[in-house]
């Protein structure tokens, strides 16, 4: 159907007007912001001056950055792969039918709904040097110091990993879940007719027939993992001495602890490229998948 | 029909979805119980002697970030819908030259990390006094939600039969009545789940108003949460209570609405 361009422009006005306001502008004008040496009384002022790529070589040689790259990467890509592994092995649960199912699925979604900061409070209590954790594991004798979870520069990046990976256990159940219901039943079968043991099931009907399932469920969990930034900031802010920043982590503080905002912005371009490479990479995937 | 399974395989599944759900167990616990009880060695497993005070205290100091979250999120909804809604309709019933990138703008700002947009934003609102302001907190999370809405929403208004809308054309209905007469009414379950998850995400929002408001008396729960995390310690079992309190809702609305939840997020991610 055809439709007037004045209609047209009218209908697509406000959320349009909206994404290039507050949304396409802001990140465009991190580019010239990292291009100055903006703080706050420098920009109300109207007197930043223009420093050319010196934020940029800052961040470079600072080690604090190349630490944030490494954790983030790290984080992403272990968070996806066992998000992925606990949400299929629980979809397969799911997949039967039961009494109380619905209810069950229902539960499944809390860590969603949990807003960020009540669980992030939790997970900072419970893996505290003296939380719950330590207390559980001393109480059945397995350990006769405190593990520091998050308090050991080695260590507090795989614990953070695995909050991360509880908190992506609905959204990654959901998908896979869907996913695996729209799985042909005869497949089952006919597998079932020449003698097929439950984990050849899995392995060779299930597992290749998700294949596109499981590829979005990848791209999206990195594109969604990779903007982690309340969970850190709520459990260690990013510590201990800098050891947990992610990429988002590093940009904020340096833009709100330290009023470094030309660094900042330096920082969210290249995590912008980042994504754009990556969302260029995936679609290529996704296309040569067809 | 699937296969069918009896009550053994609910109580290995309860017991799977237990573990997963326990944090929310272990926080409602903590509420009843003072600091060292929560610190206690071995761990209780039930409050030994519980008491109401803390929550009490708890809903005594938050009720006014109580009600900062629900003017954020109820604000927050009405703006997203409100601007998000007839943008689906032009793009899954219309040819237009510009459709592609028109699609490929909604995709591409719906993947921006917020991170990105808040150090120019926080800039930008400090120059129109939009920090310490409900409005400010509503703008910058409709930026990404709003996408995130239309997204969602092509999948359900793709369905509305389009012979519908042609009759409704020849018949001389303006494109405005048809929107609001035939597609709104036909899409109603879609923006049920909209409005559940736009609620839910601006309910437990936590950079947005973080980096926006400072002044004490606008803070939403999410930041005001922070009274008991002090200089001087946190106050574990307040805390607790009050991120109990915070929780209710979105629990309420999870459990009342489950599948709409479900239904949005999936359309929301197989879309294309």
């Amino acid at each position: 159907m055809k439709i007037p361009k004045v209609t047209l422009f009218l209908f697509l006005l406000p959320s349009l007007a909206l994404i290039f306001i507050f949304g396409l502008y802001p990140v465009v004008y991190n580019v010239f912001l990292s291009l100055k040496d903006v703080n706050l009384i420098t920009y109300i002022r109207g007197t930043s001056k223009d420093v050319g790529s010196l934020n940029y070589r800052a961040i470079l040689g600072d080690s604090l950055f190349w630490r944030a790259l490494y954790n983030t990467i790290v984080f992403t890509l272990l968070s996806i792969v066992l998000q992925m592994v606990v949400g299929f092995l629980l979809a397969l649960l799911f997949y039967y039918e039961f009494p109380l199912k619905g209810f069950l699925q229902a539960l499944v979604m809390v860590p969603w709904v949990m807003p960020i900061m009540v669980s992030g409070s939790f997970f900072r209590w419970f893996l505290n040097d003296n939380g719950f954790l330590n207390n559980l594991l001393a109480t059945f004798g397995w350990i006769t110091e405190p593990v520091r979870w998050i308090t050991l520069e080695r260590v507090v990046i795989y614990s953070l990993t695995a909050v991360n990976v509880w908190l992506g256990i609905p959204f990654n159940f959901i998908l896979l879940y869907t996913g695996m219901q729209q799985i042909p039943e005869e497949l089952y079968e006919s597998a079932d007719i020449d003698g097929a043991a439950g984990w050849q099931k899995v392995l060779y009907i299930a597992l290749p027939m998700l294949k596109p399932v499981l590829v979005a469920t990848f791209v999206l969990g990195c594109i969604l993992t990779f903007k982690v930034f309340d969970l850190v900031w709520i459990v260690t802010r990013g510590g201990p001495g800098g050891a947990s920043h992610l990429l988002s982590t590093l940009s904020y503080s340096l833009a709100f602890d330290r009023f470094q905002f030309g660094k900042s912005a330096a920082v969210l371009v290249l995590m912008q490229i980042i994504v754009i490479l990556f969302v260029g990479f995936s679609t290529r995937i996704r296309l040569e998948e067809r | 029909m699937r296969k069918h399974r009896g009550w053994k395989w609910s109580a290995l599944v309860a017991l799977v979805v237990a573990l997963v759900i326990s944090p929310l167990y272990f926080i409602a616990i903590g509420g009843f119980m003072s600091t060292e009880e929560i610190f206690h060695k071995p761990p209780y497993l039930f409050p030994p002697r519980p008491s109401l005070a803390y929550y009490r205290e708890a809903i005594l100091t938050l009720s006014p970030y109580i009600k900062n979250s629900f003017i954020i999120a109820f604000g927050t909804l009405l703006l997203t819908l409100l601007v998000a809604l007839p943008a689906p309709f032009v793009l899954t019933k219309f040819r237009f030259s510009l459709k592609g990138p028109v699609d490929f703008l909604f995709a591409l700002v719906q993947m921006l990390p917020y991170t990105a947009v808040i150090v120019p934003l926080f800039l930008m609102f400090t120059k129109l006094k939009l920090i310490d302001s409900h409005l400010g907190v509503m703008l910058a999370l409709s930026v990404f939600l709003v996408p995130f809405a239309v997204i969602i929403l092509r999948s359900y208004m793709i369905s509305v039969p389009s012979g519908l809308i042609e009759a409704a054309l020849i018949d001389g209905a303006g494109y405005f009545k048809i929107f609001t007469s035939i597609v709104l009414p036909l899409s109603a379950p879609g923006i049920a789940s909209v409005a559940i998850l736009v609620f839910l995400l601006a309910w437990g929002s936590f950079i947005v108003p973080l980096a926006f408001i400072k002044a004490e008396s606008m803070r939403p729960l999410s930041i005001g949460l922070y009274v008991f995390i002090g200089q001087y310690g946190v106050e574990w079992n307040k805390l607790m209570a009050g991120s109990m309190i915070y929780t209710i809702p979105p629990l309420v609305v999870a459990l009342l609405a489950g599948k709409s939840i479900v239904a949005g997020l999936t359309a929301g991610a197989f879309k294309e």
